[in-house]
């Protein structure tokens, strides 16, 4: 073997040096190409785990946060303010009635504030981010205001004194001004964050970087072992076979665990979250104008402004083309609320014909007959016309709720483990590729 | 849009109330001139001594430049729908239009253990409705915040309107009233435990009155510090008076009675320091109805009616009449 010293006379050291140093830099060597080869294969395979890691760990955690935190939360921001409009509709025509509130009323506005009570306290724990935290805020301090407002009411109104409609009016407008806008900001913001990790869960920019990573461990260990073959005459190499094959499963299983989050976070979006998006939509614009409806029956001041919001909001509802119904049906074809999607577009007219003849009973003086259509329960009713509509919105809601959930958590559990599972395979790459090079090494020592 | 509107701004008036009262003490030493609580009539001296002594003028209580309590003679005898009158156009639609208060206790308030309006102001419209159909129950009811009687009667939206109306001559230069079937004058409400004998304590303190109404402008002509705030009716007054979010509620003594019977931690304190006459708000187009109105209000008076409905709503025994007066 070559040694460096002999080469290099001028620096008067004797032959009797025997065995060099081993040569670092000298890669135009068998020995020296070895290393430079060990070296690179290690580095690339260490490198293909860290970015293999990375990009499975993206996915998992938007995967993960879609299923645990932004879904449930816009969940609950829809069960809130579901619940509180509902609450605000249902005090307005207990207090319609005059005298003692019907029992089924009072029930309904009891379960309501429990229905918004648990979800709100269910959302402030799922919430973890800074995000939502105002409108959570806002909610909190102000539902006790309200309950406590409309129970004043309630008691001033068992006294006969006309002080209970100005605590009605105040509490109504506290709802109004306050409560539902930061229902409705708490449910927007959930529904950016849903969509800002869905994309994050299924975005290609990591997996594409970890593709070209590995095609360039591909090739260097295809090249190696080719060169190594023609240079050792040995067909195969024990340790770099094994990192081979190491990396083909790592590849396989990173593209297969990808793809199939991918495609089920697209479902859990496409037959899922998009069309109860819309589906909820519609249905806080139908109980807008359900509230609506029961403010301008009480409001008897001659201004029409309640009716004219109605007027507005069913506008926007529909069904007819560019209205909300209309989008939810379009988002909601072919997923599981489908079928409840189209009874709400055909219950919305059926409502609104109802609500035309309560307002002819009205404006026609016929008041209490007007009242007892808001809040009756006959079939020709606009109370019960409103509510066969309201539940067909909430069926196809639940039933896309639960579509979205199945899709959802079948893409997080898709890449579970896959992170981990990275960085064992690269690491069994490195050492394959470092113990089938030492080998070859050791030879030439 | 209009109530949520007032709402969202009384919450944050109240709001802003809450930090004033919060930044500096309500001061407000008793006024050594406020006559006694139960005193009837108009204090005797214009001016009454102020917080911290300030000299507090109490305004020229009542405008009677053009002689507003004048109305149109009506004619002799019982009250007669005549043929092409207002009356009969009123007949033929089958009931009579009336704005009305839904909230002033004991004048014009819904009920809400009946579900139906009730009060002085409303015993005078079925007073009206009788008049013309036979039948005191022909009547349908608008309420209206105090700020929308004029544009209702402008508008035609009602026939009259019966809520606690003062008559004044730049309102006569809107609309045209009855003869006055009801007199009055404002005071001031405050919870029990306040300090507050009148209104001159109420230097830069927040006083409450609903927009629209003689009662808010009167606040800061009898004491230019106080600081009104208006909302659209005076129950929304006694909220904002048991949230301490204001320190007095001031109209009509008769309408402040009735908050007072709505919350026995409240009382009426100070003199009367305006008359407040009230009438029948009815639209200039329809003099004849203004004539049919009073003999109509002449004969509930001259037969006992009105005594016998002030006795039930406002206080037993009722007192003289008003003398009603023509111009005509």
């Amino acid at each position: 073997m070559a040694t460096t010293a002999r080469a290099r006379p001028g620096l008067g050291i004797t032959g009797s040096s025997g065995r060099a140093p081993a040569p670092l830099v000298r890669a135009s060597t068998t020995p020296g190409k070895l290393r430079f080869l060990l070296a690179g294969l290690v580095v690339l395979c260490l490198l293909w785990g860290a970015v293999a890691a990375l990009a499975a760990g993206q996915h998992a955690s938007g995967a993960g946060a879609v299923v645990s935190t932004s879904e449930p939360l816009s969940l609950d921001g829809q069960r809130i303010y579901r619940s509180l409009s509902d609450a605000d509709a249902t005090a307005a025509s207990a207090f319609l009635a005059g005298g003692l509130e019907p029992q089924a009323v009072r029930r309904r506005y009891l379960a309501d504030i429990a229905q918004a009570a648990t979800s709100l306290e269910a959302a402030t724990t799922t919430a973890g981010h800074a995000a939502a935290q105002p409108d959570l805020a806002t909610l909190s301090a102000s539902l006790p205001v309200y309950t406590g407002e409309i129970e004043t009411a309630r008691a001033d109104n068992r006294l006969g004194l006309p002080l209970g409609a100005a605590y009605l009016r105040e509490a109504s407008g506290l709802m109004r001004g306050t409560l539902l806008p930061a229902a409705r900001g708490l449910y927007q913001q959930a529904n950016v964050e849903l969509a800002a990790q869905s994309s994050q869960a299924t975005g290609l920019p990591f997996a594409l970087v970890a593709l070209l990573v590995a095609i360039a461990v591909g090739l260097v260990l295809f090249r190696a072992q080719r060169w190594l073959a023609r240079r050792t005459h040995r067909v195969a190499n024990a340790g770099l076979l094994l990192a081979s094959v190491a990396g083909v499963v790592s590849v396989l299983w990173l593209v297969v665990a990808l793809t199939v989050a991918r495609v089920e976070l697209g479902s859990a979006r496409g037959h899922g979250s998009a069309p109860v998006e819309a589906l909820a939509q519609a249905d806080i614009a139908a109980l807008q104008a359900h509230a609506d409806e029961s403010l301008t029956l009480i409001d008897n001041s001659g201004d029409d402004s309640f009716q004219a919001d109605f007027a507005a909001v069913t506008k926007r509802l529909g069904p007819g083309p560019g209205t909300l119904l209309a989008a939810a049906a379009s988002a909601a074809s072919g997923s599981a609320g489908s079928a409840a999607a189209t009874a709400a577009q055909s219950g919305a007219p059926a409502w609104y014909a109802a609500h035309r003849r309560l307002r002819a009973l009205d404006d026609g003086g016929a008041h209490s007959q007007a009242v007892a259509s808001a809040t009756g329960s006959g079939p020709q009713d606009s109370g019960t016309r409103f509510r066969q509509l309201d539940s067909s919105l909430d069926r196809s809601i639940a039933a896309d709720q639960a579509v979205f959930q199945s899709h959802a958590v079948s893409g997080r559990d898709a890449t579970a483990g896959l992170e981990a599972g990275m960085i064992a395979l690269a690491l069994i790459m490195a050492a394959g590729c470092a113990l089938g090079l030492r080998q070859r090494l050791a030879e030439y020592q | 849009m209009r109530t949520r509107g007032w709402l969202i701004g009384a919450l944050a008036a109240g709001t802003i109330a809450a930090a004033v009262l919060a930044a500096g003490p309500a001061r407000s030493a008793p006024a050594g001139s406020a006559a006694p609580a139960g005193s009837a009539g108009l204090a005797g001296s214009r001016s009454a001594a102020g917080p911290r002594g300030a000299r507090v003028k109490l305004p020229l209580p009542f405008d009677n430049s053009c002689h507003p309590e004048a109305s149109l003679r009506p004619p002799a005898g019982a009250p007669r729908v005549t043929a092409g009158s207002d009356m009969a156009r009123i007949r033929a639609r089958g009931y009579l239009i009336a704005g009305v208060s839904e909230s002033e206790y004991h004048q014009g308030f819904l009920n809400p253990l009946t579900g139906q309006i009730e009060g002085f102001d409303i015993d005078a419209v079925h007073q009206v409705a009788q008049a013309i159909f036979g039948d005191p129950g022909k009547v349908r009811f608008v309420s209206l915040t105090d700020a929308g009687r004029i544009p209702a009667l402008r508008s035609g939206a009602v026939d009259i309107v019966a809520q606690s109306m003062t008559i004044n001559c730049a309102r006569l230069r809107q609309i045209d009233f009855s003869a006055v079937y009801f007199n009055d004058g404002q005071r001031v409400l405050v919870l029990k435990n306040s300090a507050v004998k009148g209104i001159a304590d109420l230097s830069r303190q927040r006083v409450c009155a609903t927009a629209g109404s003689t009662s808010v402008v009167d606040i800061k002509a009898a004491n230019p510090a106080a600081i009104p705030v208006a909302v659209p009716y005076f129950t929304d007054c006694l909220v904002l008076l048991q949230q301490n979010q204001v320190a007095a509620v001031s109209t009509d003594g008769s309408i402040l009675a009735g908050l007072a019977a709505q919350d026995p931690e409240t009382q009426v304190v100070g003199p009367l320091f305006t008359i407040e006459p009230h009438g029948i708000g009815i639209s200039q187009q329809n003099p004849d109805l203004v004539r049919f109105v009073n003999a109509v209000l002449a004969r509930w008076i001259a037969g006992g009616g009105w005594a016998v409905s002030y006795d039930r709503w406002i206080s037993a025994p009722a007192p003289a009449p008003p003398v009603a007066q023509y111009k005509d």
